[in-house]
């Protein structure tokens, strides 16, 4: 099992860099190497990296079958107004995912996919399941989840005609400190906006917890979906009371203008954040102990006071003026 | 070179806090589990509980003290019989006890989810169960007190499914006074070990009949003689 070759789609954002920085320290990890658009957010001392946009098909898959990997760890993944709008994070996301998959299949050596997936798949339709576990097929009702199930279903896909096993990491919304998440930016607001009528619960996890879930599944070859969902849940109020924000109480029609506002004062809200005001999100996580050995530790409830424990802006010195 | 303005942060957080203060201990802080139980607002509802249902419990101590069950009750109309049941059950056992059935509309579904409704779908119950959780189901309404109506197979088999008990539970209470009782009975057990659908079905017939013998012995929630009854005595 020594020396597996890796590759890290996605090693640009918060959460490749984490589980890059992870894989590092893995003695079964030989080579490392990361393709994003962005350079990664943390210092990697082992990893190569290489800057390409996720729509240059051609040099993709001329540095992956170069590379040929053992897993593909595939993490490039746009959240709506995360980083990029949702026509943009979608285009994205499905570039990425046809030139990544696509390139990984023409390997010899690939034995393991593992993709960034997440539990708006679920989808919140009327009559869905609270926690929906793995076993309930997906009905997206958001964007997000849609251009998720269609990346699972690639994947799927793409694993069975060549004989690999695919692993899918269904993730409650993500937050840490530097994660570009639209919940964690909407919920960090003086003033934050919830439903009166519904204010229902949802779960997050915490950035390095998913990170650790990545790692486990390269190195198990996990072959199925799993819900990773940090313990607990908390209500749209709940949450902002412990932030000590501002609650706004709004019952329906005036959501259209207060997205707007919102976008306006730099926190987009979109469909898949305001479904989870509204309808709420949870499922069911209990499967990743068992399947990957490793199960989140952090709870939603402390994910959500660390959410709010975090800087702002976190000033750092300048080095001439120090020197001085 | 771009330098960083300093907003009047703490001003700003002092008008916020001054002006929160009259609304802040409405506002629950705290946290749900994770079927949206809020054991808050449970407690906060407790004293409205109890002025309209005074009830008695028997027989919890052939509820499991750690596993799931299912535990079946009869439902008169409007007596919102799982509430008081799974709410009494809940005080009796000191464990979460959900019940089924809340409507998927705001506010009532929400409200419901608060006090541990979960949604009248087997994959649903079944889900709870599996987790170890103890789940009230009503059986179809019926319009006499005594009488338990009949019990969704479909929601018995989550049971069968996740491997756990099911209990009948007799419940009473009067539509005016606020006497009520809670019955729990002994653990259905099915005479033959089905391997297919059967076993749900006959799961239960089965608890209905139990149920119904229960509620037999457990007469009316008025007992004793009536004013006149010594007038027929020898």
């Amino acid at each position: 099992m020594r020396g597996q070759r890796l590759l890290v789609s996605g090693m640009g954002g918060e959460l490749g860099s984490l589980v890059a920085s992870m894989l590092e320290d893995e003695p079964w990890v030989g080579s490392l190497f990361g393709i994003d658009v962005d350079p990664p957010r943390r210092r990697l001392r082992k990893a190569e990296f290489l800057r390409i946009e996720p729509t240059d098909r051609d040099r993709i898959v001329e540095v992956v079958t170069a590379f040929d990997p053992h897993v593909l760890v595939h993490l490039a993944v746009w959240e709506p107004d995360a980083r990029a709008g949702t026509d943009l994070a979608r285009a994205f996301t499905e570039a990425a995912a046809h030139a990544f998959i696509g390139a990984a299949a023409e390997c010899r050596s690939l034995e393991s996919i593992v993709v960034r997936s997440g539990i708006e798949l679920y989808g919140r339709d009327r009559h869905a399941l609270t926690r929906p576990d793995e076993s309930v097929l997906p009905h997206p009702t958001s964007e997000y989840g849609r251009m998720l199930t269609r990346l699972e279903a690639a994947a799927r896909q793409a694993g069975e005609r060549i004989g690999v096993p695919v692993g899918m990491l269904r993730l409650a919304p993500v937050l840490g400190p530097h994660v570009p998440s639209p919940l964690g930016r909407l919920l960090r607001q003086s003033v934050v906006p919830y439903s009166l009528l519904a204010d229902p619960p949802f779960s997050v996890v915490e950035d390095a917890d998913a990170a650790r879930a990545f790692v486990a599944a390269a190195q198990r070859r996990l072959d199925q979906p799993v819900n990773v969902v940090g313990p607990g849940a908390i209500t749209g109020l709940q949450a902002i009371a412990r932030g000590r924000r501002i609650p706004v109480p709004l019952f329906g029609p005036e959501w259209g203008l207060t997205r707007r506002l919102s976008h306006l004062v730099g926190a987009p809200i979109p469909d898949h954040v305001l479904e989870v005001l509204h309808r709420g999100r949870l499922a069911d996580g209990s499967r990743a102990q068992q399947l990957l050995g490793v199960a989140p530790t952090v709870s939603t409830p402390e994910v959500i006071d660390r959410l709010y424990a975090w800087e702002s802006v976190v000033r750092v010195p300048s080095p001439i003026r120090g020197a001085a | 070179m771009a330098t960083i303005i300093d907003l009047p942060r703490r001003a700003f957080d002092t008008t916020r806090s001054i002006a929160m203060a009259p609304v802040r201990p409405l506002i629950p802080a705290g946290m749900v589990d994770e079927w949206g139980r809020d054991d808050h607002v449970i407690r906060a509802l407790s004293p409205l509980l109890r002025l309209r249902w005074n009830v008695s419990v028997g027989g919890d101590q052939h509820l499991p003290s750690r596993s799931g069950a299912l535990l079946v009750t009869n439902d008169r109309r409007f007596s919102f019989s799982p509430l008081y049941t799974s709410w009494a059950l809940a005080q009796a056992t000191g464990r979460p006890v959900r019940f089924v059935g809340h409507p998927d509309v705001v506010p009532f579904g929400p409200a419901l989810r608060r006090m541990g409704a979960i949604l009248r779908n087997p994959a649903e119950v079944r889900g709870a169960l599996h987790h170890g959780e103890l789940v009230v189901l009503a059986t179809a309404p019926t319009n006499h007190p005594r009488s338990a109506g009949a019990v969704d197979p479909a929601l018995v088999g989550a049971a069968v499914m996740a491997g756990v008990s099911v209990f009948p539970v007799a419940s009473m209470s009067s539509p005016l006074g606020r006497s009520a009782r809670v019955q729990v009975g002994a653990q259905v057990r099915p005479r033959k070990k089905r391997r297919g659908p059967l076993a749900e079905h006959e799961l239960a017939e089965m608890t209905q009949r139990h149920l119904q013998r229960m509620l037999d012995e457990l007469g009316g929630m008025q007992t004793g003689m009536t004013a006149i009854d010594w007038l027929g005595e020898g």
